[in-house]
């Protein structure tokens, strides 16, 4: 302790280490419990903080059963085709689909920041446009989007792609304009041509990089997403959010919360690995 | 004929523009060992870029052979400082990334002729790892792997697969400490003997200059505001024995801050 217990050249130790990271989430769980707790002691009927028991209740009738908009859709046999037809299902099945989607629209993104910061005219005509793109606020232009291309999905997914791709172009372009000339001299002199050093040069190294930028932004993605679910949906999980606010079923509110947050984590550390695994030779974080 | 011309060239930079190169003229023939050397912000580097053709003389030309090239090309081979090899590639692929990508365009790669070609550039390259001094069991590293002298092997490796005329050497060993230095020099001097090509090399060591090249250019400022020129031209007798240096160091020494 002679480092000082807060100071910067503290040496904590495994149990400090490893119990000290967990202690917030515990400070949480048994705040929420306790608040809970003394709610529903005060009236039984409480519905802003759900007993565990009852988001257990809440979040089994969700796998298990349909939507309610779905119930006359016919019974349900054997335990597989309750959970595929199941209201979690559907919801994560919708976002995801709107999800992925998005996220392959990204990868024109990425292709259009390369030639920018490789070829100079491409770089010359896009460039202002894409920087005065990136400072519309996009959930601004939703409203615009409703009405020039409908409700449906087309105007979601349009959403997060005015609302992500000038970042992942501007961020794409600034790493290949990071990438060391020498590279690109060297690899002239070797006999490739534009569209080789474009293609096997460049973006295999920005690669990685483009990869963790694009797992910086998908909270973004998310949001978006959201954001436009909310509004205009009949599916997908913030609608079920939404929906469930009017009635105000926190029973369901903060598992499904929960959830997402639970997928977003997955889907950013499985871009993780498959980064790692993809380019074994990239070494910063 | 010379193989490089440099015909008065002069070159500025900024805003107000200040030259850095003013009317350098130079021959050089094919397969001597030039050294430029200058020091900081003489230019020198400036110089072999226009020979590579990243930059453009404002006045005067450039003509390898006889002609001007505009662009880098692989008549050029060229080692910098660092940034040399590909970070994304092994050794082996770094060294064979040449000859395949000159041979073979963007979809050329789906085609079993070039899994054949490769396998022979391959092979290829592990002889020239050896010859590097390298170890077999290095060819499947990745740069970041390696020691910077082992990178700048490997990038000489690179460079020579191609059989260039000319080779561009831009402070290649100017990062290296005095040991390795040493063991590059005898190994750039070695290849050079091998195969005869061009080799223009760009250092502001005058002990390095005088035991790797035939011949020393001395670059050098005529003023504060003024640009480089030509300020001593100088043969080296080859081989240059170890008592001669001290003597030849000096008179380079003069040369260089006469002229600065």
């Amino acid at each position: 302790m002679s480092a000082g217990f807060f100071l910067i050249h503290a040496k904590p130790n495994r149990f400090w280490s490893a119990g000290l990271s967990w202690v917030l989430f515990v400070m949480s769980i048994g705040a929420y419990l306790w608040v809970s707790d003394a709610r529903h002691r005060d009236n039984a009927e409480d519905r802003v903080t759900p007993t565990v028991a009852q988001m257990g209740a809440g979040m089994l009738k969700a796998v298990m059963e349909p939507a309610e908009e779905d119930e006359a859709a016919g019974e349900a046999h054997g335990w597989y085709d309750r959970v595929s037809r199941s209201m979690l299902w559907k919801d994560t099945r919708a976002t995801a689909r709107r999800f992925f989607f998005s996220l392959a629209l990204l990868i024109p993104a990425v292709i259009l920041g390369l030639h920018m910061g490789l070829f100079p005219f491409v770089g010359e005509f896009f460039l202002r446009f894409v920087l005065f793109f990136d400072k519309i606020v996009a959930l601004s232009l939703l409203p615009i989007l409703f009405i020039a291309f409908g409700i449906d999905e087309l105007s979601k997914i349009m959403l997060i792609v005015i609302g992500v791709t000038p970042t992942i172009i501007l961020d794409s372009f600034n790493l290949t304009k990071g990438v060391p000339p020498e590279q690109v001299v060297k690899a002239f002199t070797l006999g490739a041509g534009d569209f080789d050093v474009a293609y096997r040069v460049v973006l295999k190294q920005i690669a990685p990089r483009v990869l963790n930028s694009v797992r910086l932004n998908l909270k973004a993605v998310m949001l978006f997403l959201f954001a436009g679910e909310m509004i205009a949906s009949t599916d997908g999980l913030a609608y079920r959010i939404a929906l469930l606010r009017r009635h105000m079923g926190m029973d369901v509110i903060i598992p499904y919360v929960l959830w997402v947050a639970l997928l977003l984590f997955l889907v950013d550390w499985g871009m993780r690995v498959l980064n790692r695994r993809l380019h074994p030779w990239f070494t910063e974080a | 004929m010379a193989l490089i011309r440099v015909e008065d060239v002069f070159v500025a930079y900024g805003t107000p523009s200040r030259a850095v190169l003013a009317g350098i003229n130079l021959e050089i023939e094919e397969g001597s060992f030039v050294c430029v050397l200058g020091q900081t912000g003489c230019g020198k580097s400036t110089l072999l870029r226009l020979v590579l053709g990243c930059e453009q003389a404002m006045r005067g030309r450039i003509l390898i052979d006889g002609m001007e090239h505009p662009q880098p090309d692989p008549s050029r081979g060229y080692v910098p400082q660092k940034y040399s090899l590909f970070p994304d590639k092994s050794v082996l692929d770094n060294i064979t990334f040449g000859p395949e990508v000159s041979e073979f365009g963007l979809f050329g790669r789906m085609t079993p002729a070039f899994f054949r070609r490769r396998r022979q550039l391959r092979e290829v390259a592990r002889e020239f790892i050896q010859r590097i001094g390298l170890r077999e069991s290095d060819a499947a590293k990745y740069p970041h792997q390696l020691s910077g002298g082992m990178q700048q092997r490997v990038a000489i490796a690179q460079a020579l697969i191609m059989r260039p005329r000319i080779l561009l050497m831009d402070e290649a060993f100017s990062a290296l400490d005095s040991g390795t230095r040493r063991e590059m020099q005898g190994l750039v001097r070695t290849l050079w003997a091998e195969t005869g090509t061009t080799v223009l090399f760009v250092t502001h060591n005058i002990d390095e200059a005088l035991r790797l090249g035939t011949r020393v250019v001395v670059l050098a400022k005529e003023g504060p505001d003024a640009g480089s020129r030509v300020a001593m031209d100088l043969t080296v007798p080859d081989p240059c024995r170890e008592e001669e240096i001290p003597e030849l160091m000096r008179r380079l020494e003069d040369g260089v801050l006469q002229a600065g």
